[in-house]
């Protein structure tokens, strides 16, 4: 059996670990386009704010390759796939025959067709170029463009860093697919308590400047800044896919079945270019965060080794971690939708709020199902809420205590006990043998 | 691989775990009452729940944290045991919201996840030593007999 992986990042590396699991002779020959290997680019922000060297920014050691056998082709770009012969070429001219493949091109920052963006001193942040990109630039005025999550990190780092930083935002909330308008309030005030100033509901309009950005004008004013960082979300890189005939998504990744295969014999897909089934929203969806990565790498390479295993489902989940000093989490669906006619008995969507000053805490319920949560400043128990989602279970009558400051695992042992047809994994079996 | 095992019947809530953990494990002079003084405060690692039941870190075959962890922090060591590497860790929560347990503890002072590695680098675990009615022990995981629900 030959395999072959193109990209590098979280699902390509998860992946060969899967195949190795699995089957320890085989060829396996990795290529990417990046020759900086097996950094996070998650991490991206905490080294353009100066507090990880780059070294701490691995989330394998640089032996990776060599431990699990792998032929790394680091820099090399593949410019086609031919599903007939089994080859892939490369930008070398070289090919390569294959007998299982995996995509995992990842995505690629949108860049808007603002007039002047070509202007040096505008980056994306997506690759290690970008972040030293970044991390060299000259200048004391900073922009950022979009404010989800790799946006509001980079004006964090940016400020840390000790800029002037105006975060610019089109829509009228920071963080707006990932939080609601409570949630999002409170971790504005965070952000601009840092001193970073936050415009929403104003668009980019124009870069201004002669060779290198000097300022923006946005739909209500002009911006004097030396740099800008634009995050206004990532495409999947799906090129190689389409022009070898695979099937694409209506959302425009590349169309997986629960085996994370593509439409073509051998073929498999996984991480940020693929499009997958929302088990919060029961639709298709691209969930390009690092956990859905792993889990699609991890299942595709398993696959591909010749077991079968089946993704239950993608979960969009965000973190803002320790960033802006106040730790807030959402998982699945933000909002409750508005619900127009038609809407089956017993499935309505309800939310459930119960907020203080500095935290906030919201369910979203469809039926008796939990298909969202929101956590800000208290998070510990997070997780209860992300197995209950991915498990699909009843809550019923938990809502009040998974609401309370006393919900923990066991008191909800008796709802997993329920439910222990979804819950066989021995760690489950360990708690609820144990006479409770 | 060993893991811990709690006998809810033996189990009164005592809350001794806790105590001998949070002293044992993240306190500086590791000796009562002086650790309680300590700053930062000590934490522990187990949480007496529900209708009093020690819950640990469970050490799942298939770890959810280890697969959110965005850079190797969160490990599993050579006899199963997930723990986080002290040095590496960022803060960003990711574990916290994968864990099904709860008990991954953001611990923003330090900014650092703690969580429990069943006292791996010290050979018995220390609430087990201590647990006045022997509620907790330690116990061969048959890992066989539940494989893995993803392998």
């Amino acid at each position: 059996m030959k395999y072959i992986i193109i990209g590098g990042s979280a699902a390509a590396i998860q992946a060969v670990e899967a195949v190795r699991s699995v089957d320890q002779r085989s060829s396996i020959e990795l290529f990417a386009d990046e020759e900086t290997p097996l950094f996070s680019r998650v991490l991206l922000p905490y080294y353009v704010a100066e507090e990880l060297p780059k070294k701490l920014l691995n989330f394998r050691p640089l032996t990776f390759f060599e431990d699990h056998e792998v032929i790394s082709h680091l820099g090399v770009r593949i410019t086609a796939i031919d599903p007939d012969t089994r080859t892939v070429t490369a930008d070398n001219g070289q090919k390569h025959e294959y007998d299982r493949l995996l995509i995992a091109t990842g995505g690629r920052p949108i860049v808007p067709p603002i007039p002047g963006v070509d202007k040096k001193g505008i980056f994306p942040l997506k690759t290690m170029q970008d972040a030293e990109n970044i991390f060299n630039a000259q200048g004391k005025r900073a922009v950022v463009i979009g404010a989800g999550s790799i946006g509001v990190e980079s004006c964090i780092s940016l400020k840390r860093k000790g800029m002037e930083v105006n975060l610019v935002e089109q829509l009228g909330r920071v963080l707006p697919t990932v939080f609601d308008d409570q949630a999002s309030s409170i971790i504005r005030k965070r952000i601009e308590g840092l001193g970073i100033k936050v415009r929403t509901g104003e668009k980019a309009v124009r870069f201004h400047g002669n060779g290198s950005v000097t300022s923006l004008s946005t739909s209500e004013r002009d911006i004097d800044c030396d740099l800008v960082v634009m995050s206004i979300g990532v495409t999947p890189n799906i090129e190689l896919a389409e022009s070898a005939g695979l099937d694409i998504g209506e959302l425009g990744g590349i169309a997986v079945n629960d085996r994370m295969r593509t439409s073509a014999a051998g073929i498999f897909a996984a991480g940020d270019v693929a499009e997958t089934q929302d088990i919060a929203l029961d639709k298709k969806s691209i969930n390009a965060i690092w956990p859905c990565a792993v889990e699609q790498g991890k299942v595709a390479g398993l696959n591909m080794a010749g077991k079968k295993v089946l993704y239950p489902g993608s979960l969009r989940m965000n973190s803002i971690g320790n960033f802006i000093g106040q730790p807030a989490i959402s998982i699945g669906m933000v909002n409750a939708p508005v619900e127009e006619g038609g809407v089956e008995a017993g499935e309505h969507y309800q939310e459930v709020v119960r907020s203080s000053q500095d935290t906030y805490r919201k369910l979203v319920l469809k039926g008796n199902r939990i298909v969202g949560a929101t956590l800000v400043g208290d998070t510990q128990k997070a997780g209860i809420f992300t197995v209950l989602i991915k498990k699909q279970v009843n809550v019923d009558e938990f809502v009040p205590l998974l609401m309370s400051h006393k919900l923990n695992f066991m008191e909800i042992l008796p709802l997993i006990r329920r439910y222990s047809d979804k819950f066989k994994e021995i760690e489950y079996k360990e708690l609820m043998d144990t006479g409770l | 691989m060993e893991v811990i095992m709690v006998d809810q019947r033996k189990c009164t809530g005592c809350h001794q775990c806790e105590l001998w953990c949070a002293n044992e494990i993240s306190s500086e002079s590791k000796e009562m009452p002086a650790s309680f003084s300590d700053e930062p405060q000590p934490v522990p690692r187990v949480f007496v729940e529900g209708k009093q039941f020690a819950l640990h870190c469970r050490h799942c075959p298939d770890a959810p944290c280890v697969e959110a962890c965005p850079n190797g922090t969160m490990s599993r060591d050579e006899n199963g045991l997930v723990f986080v590497n002290d040095t590496t860790c960022i803060a960003c929560w990711m574990c916290v919201m994968a864990c099904p347990f709860g008990v991954i503890n953001p611990y923003s002072t330090m900014k650092l996840a703690i969580k429990c590695d069943r006292c791996r680098n010290m050979g018995y675990p220390i609430c087990v030593e201590v647990c006045p009615t022997n509620a907790l022990q330690l116990a061969e995981r048959d890992v066989k007999a539940f494989p893995a629900s993803k392998a």
